[in-house]
């Protein structure tokens, strides 16, 4: 990086610029800096805090959404590049009141250590399933090697990801919350 | 004080009630009450309430350039000036006291004369947006006269002597180097060495390794209307937060609030940092009026807080040809970088573990924590036990092959059993619940361990094999570093839900939760209708530090002593409504009930109804206080912990001899933790505690150069196990119970990561019959073993 001198224009003088797109199925629209990342702007302009900042380099994982069908780190894309993408975080995994077969899984394996990363954790297990509904231990570890867990919930992940798979195949996509925590 | 306390009594009287009961909820698995929000992504971490406040200012650390360095004078006016500046902070402009040292105030907040290593802050800039903060942090002028960088510990002290040899000093105030210095003398050391039949000695190192928890320190400060300020913080200890905001502020300790959300976890490492990110929030935000966000980046995590202390350490242990020890002696020299930080505690516990669960009826045993200029050395799951584990059971595996005998057996010959004394001469009995031997027992069975290190130690060709095992202790709670006390509020609502209030806090390990199981079973309650209280030091108790794996059995015992006077006198108003005698009362929640006649019966509700309309208190407040801890500083001799927690690790590893790669295929994890409180909690820690300690033993070293900055501060240089690391793990648990503990639990926070490392290295050892002396144990270490080996 240069130093930064009188010469240099300063971050104080980018002007806002216009973004559209679709997160969650909404539309949304919002002014962002053109220096802006989307994991900031997910979370701050757009209240979606299960995106999490854990390393700011794209080393953790703890940031991933799904944007147009692909798993990205939000921390590494800047949120112009989001302009008429379809984006789905945590949030959007399933319908109010109720929990996706991967949240229900982890719930059924006992994972829940800190969970700081299992936002990212569980986007990077949709991103597998919907590609590959039925895949093997090697795979399962393959997809989820960007996601560091320092807790160490690895083996739960492991478990659970082959369980949603099940839930899936029968056709059990989502669980009311309400018949899960008893 | 001569009298017995209550709690003492209360503690006892219900581990003898329950010991042979069935438990409803108790040692089951159980969904932890914020499981849904987690699994749901809406638990709100320290960083997500930033959002809360439009007119947020943010605090940008300005880093020192140099590890070992005067300042001569520092120019902030450029920085002032910039635009969407607010304000920036030196030393000067802090209105309490410039320090944020956790036992000792040896850590200024904010650097004034000198800088002694890498991380240390010579400005705060607040500003509106982080980016300028950051960009105007640039134009802080500092003039430092540089000095020379101390990172190795044995330019400090001589590992033979222990002497301090001359240096420029770190700590020029103090006028030496060397923090602590702790000793272990018992027997005749010298004549035992004369005649024991065998000996063997070595040095052993152990690295710097970073907690590397995925949620970043972050913390808010609010300033209130009355002047006071509240603090949103990510840390293990509000209380102690508290106190070190209210010295930086000169504020006094009610007019500092501290409150913790959900925390992405600590493993030790959110104790002392935790202060100096609050403390900076704090500041800003006094001194601006307006609420203050400090986060640090994952660079300034690993480069800003503290690191477990590396280890150099001297062992020379002596046996009979039976395998009976007869002495150990040991010189261990701690790396405690910049600042002391937990510096006098670790140490200690590394001198009081440091001749492994062994009976040794000679030892002299020597442990210094020396300053340097690296990043400073703390708390760190295990706290100084790991690393002595790493020397002595190595020492033992040596022992082994030198008398012939297989390593179980050696080891099985001289472990702790019920009327053995330790090191320190604290006979251990029945009551203290010494389940070592039915670990070592029940990690050798499922191994298949005698005949897997037969057929292993045949193996030829370029893949080999190995299987180690290594044993600790841990004693239990903090010992004589402190007041050890703990504290829970119990609150039933008028509904029938309760609300458990605690300083204690949860950031992963799931302890909390096991105070509402004991409170969930003594009340007959189940955990469903709880739910506990974020720490809040306007709020909840002060229960002491959450470290040193104590908050199931201290924070268990202040709540077994809250449950049991309430469930006293919930019984007393249900026999008053039933007509049965109150010892004939069931609480099983919704339903109450005569145990001698079920069909009398009402419902928990209209129980806690009545209470209420009684006057009957549905409140209750649980104090325990450790009993003392004995230690003399000369000898070592005493009785050091109320407790400890025992276990045996057997590792399984392929080593490939051409590419140096360790490949650890399954750990045994055998624990005797006492009674198993919360289940989940136990199996997540006992896989959680072992993967970072493959990380330990394989992986993991922060790196300084020689003018004490760090090579690798980020998680693509600093590896950390990935899912695809993680081997087989197979828990296995003993139960020896301890009778003063709550239900006869005992602590297991850190005991999960201790011996872990050591079992793989003694596996590695194992697989290509060379003597590992180092950790991690990386390729390039195996690939030097081997070569060193093939040269004698
Ligand atoms: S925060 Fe984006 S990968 Fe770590
Ligand atoms: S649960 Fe804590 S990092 Fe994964």
């Amino acid at each position: 990086m240069s130093e930064v001198g009188a010469s240099r224009a300063s971050w104080n003088t980018y002007r806002d610029v216009e973004v559209s797109f679709k997160v969650n199925g909404k539309e949304v629209r919002v002014r962002v800096k053109p220096y802006e990342r989307l994991l900031d702007v997910l979370r701050n302009k757009l209240g979606l805090l299960s995106v999490k900042e854990g390393c700011g380099r794209g080393e953790c994982g703890s940031c991933v959404v799904i944007m147009n069908g692909k798993l990205i780190p939000t921390c590494l894309t800047l949120a112009v590049r989001a302009e008429g993408s379809e984006i789905l975080t945590l949030e959007g995994i399933a319908p109010e009141g109720k929990l996706h077969a991967i949240q229900k899984a982890l719930l059924d394996t006992y994972s829940m250590q800190c969970g700081f990363c299992f936002p990212g954790v569980i986007m990077a297990s949709k991103y597998l399933l919907d590609k590959n509904p039925d895949p093997t231990e090697d795979e399962i570890r393959d997809a989820l090697d960007g996601n560091i867990c320092r807790c160490g919930s690895y083996l739960r992940f492991i478990k659970a990801v082959k369980l949603a798979s099940k839930y899936i195949k029968e056709g059990k996509v989502f669980f009311d919350e309400s018949e899960v925590l008893r | 004080m001569s009298t017995i306390p209550e709690y003492y009594k209360i503690v006892e009287e219900v581990f003898e009630k329950y010991k042979d009961k069935e438990f409803l909820f108790v040692g089951r698995h159980t969904q932890r009450w914020d499981s849904i929000e987690k699994i749901k992504g809406r638990a709100l971490f320290t960083a997500d309430f930033a959002r809360l406040y439009s007119n947020l200012v943010y605090v940008h650390s300005v880093r020192t350039k140099y590890a070992h360095a005067r300042i001569k004078s520092i120019d902030v006016s450029e920085a002032s000036k910039y635009p969407g500046v607010l304000r920036v902070i030196t030393a000067e402009d802090i209105p309490g006291i410039n320090d944020v040292g956790y036992v000792i105030p040896d850590q200024p907040l904010i650097a004034d004369r000198k800088v002694r290593y890498i991380g240390d802050i010579v400005a705060l800039v607040v500003a509106e947006n982080p980016l300028v903060a950051r960009e105007a942090g640039e134009l802080i002028s500092v003039e430092y006269e540089p000095l020379p960088v101390i990172t190795n510990p044995l330019d400090v002290v001589d590992l033979m002597t222990l002497k301090e040899k001359p240096h420029t000093l770190v700590h020029d105030e103090r006028g030496s180097d060397i923090l602590v210095h702790y000793k272990i003398r018992r027997g005749d050391i010298e004549k035992a060495m004369r005649e024991a039949d065998v000996k063997v000695e070595g040095v052993y190192k152990t690295p710097f390794q970073e907690h590397a928890y995925m949620e970043p320190e972050a913390s808010i400060a609010i300033p209130e209307p009355d002047g006071s300020v509240t603090v949103i913080a990510s840390t293990q200890c509000p209380f102690d937060v508290r106190k070190a905001v209210a010295k930086v502020l000169g504020l006094t300790l009610n007019k500092v609030r501290i409150v913790v959300p959900a925390v992405g976890g600590g493993f030790g490492g959110k104790e002392d940092v935790a202060n100096e990110v609050a403390a900076k929030a704090a500041l800003a935000a006094v001194l601006t009026g307006r609420p203050a966000l400090a986060v640090h980046t994952r660079e300034e995590s690993i480069i800003g807080h503290s690191k477990r202390h590396p280890m150099i350490a001297w062992y020379r242990h002596a046996a009979k040809k039976d395998g009976t020890l007869v002495a150990v002696e040991a010189n261990v020299v701690m790396d405690g970088g910049a600042y002391a930080s937990l510096g006098p505690f670790v140490p200690w516990r590394a001198t009081v573990h440091a001749t492994g669960p062994y009976k040794v009826q000679s030892a002299r045993v020597d442990v210094v924590r020396v300053y340097t200029n690296n990043v400073y050395t703390g708390a760190f799951r295990g706290f100084g036990n790991p690393q002595v584990i790493f020397a002595v059971e190595r020492q033992m595996d040596l022992l082994a092959e030198e008398l012939g005998m297989d390593p179980v057996e050696l080891r099985l010959k001289n472990i702790l059993r019920v009327g053995d004394e330790t090191v320190h001469g604290q006979k251990l009995t029945e009551e203290h619940g010494v389940g070592l031997e039915e670990a070592v027992m029940k990690a050798v069975e499922a191994s298949n361990w005698f005949e897997l290190r037969r057929r292993y130690s045949e193996i030829t060709g370029p893949v080999r094999k190995g299987i180690g095992i290594a044993l600790f202790y841990h004693g239990n709670s903090i010992g004589v570093e402190g007041a050890d006390y703990s504290s829970v509020t119990l609150i039933i609502n008028r509904d029938g839900s309760v609300s458990i209030r605690t300083g204690l806090t949860e950031f992963g390990q799931g302890s909390t939760w096991g105070l509402a199981l004991i409170a969930a079973e003594i009340l007959g309650v189940p955990p469903s209708y709880f739910k506990i209280e974020n720490p809040d030091t306007s709020a909840t108790p002060d229960a002491g530090p959450t470290v040193a794996s104590r908050a199931t059995v201290m924070g268990g015992a202040a709540t077994v002593v809250a449950a049991y006077k309430l469930r006293k006198r919930l019984n007393e108003v249900a026999s008053h409504i039933l007509g049965c005698d109150p010892d004939d009362v069931v609480i099983r929640a919704p339903d109450v009930y005569c145990s001698s006649d079920p069909s009398r019966r009402t419902r928990w509700a209209d129980v806690v109804e009545q209470s209420f309309w009684l006057g009957v208190p549905l409140q209750e407040f649980g104090y325990y206080r450790a009993p003392r801890a004995l230690w003399d500083e000369e000898t070592g001799q005493g009785a050091p912990y109320i407790t400890y927690t025992f276990g045996a690790i057997v590792a399984d590893v392929d080593v490939d001899i051409e590419t140096g790669l360790v490949k650890v295929n399954k750990i045994f994890t055998a624990y005797d933790i006492g009674k198993v409180i919360n289940r989940m909690g136990a199996e997540l820690n006992a896989e959680g505690g072992a993967i970072q300690a493959l990380g330990y033993a394989l992986m993991e070293e922060i790196i300084h150069d020689k003018e004490g900055r760090v090579s690798n501060p980020n998680l693509s240089t600093y590896y950390v196990p990935t899912i695809k690391d993680v081997p087989e793990i197979i828990p296995l648990w003993v139960e020896a119970k301890y009778r003063k503990g709550p239900l006869g639990a005992k602590g297991f926070g850190e005991p999960s990561f201790n011996a872990v490392a050591a079992a793989i290295a003694n596996a590695v050892a194992h697989a290509i019959r060379a003597n590992v002396t180092e950790l991690p144990i990386t390729p390039e270490r195996v690939y030097m073993l081997l070569k060193n080996k093939q040269k004698t």
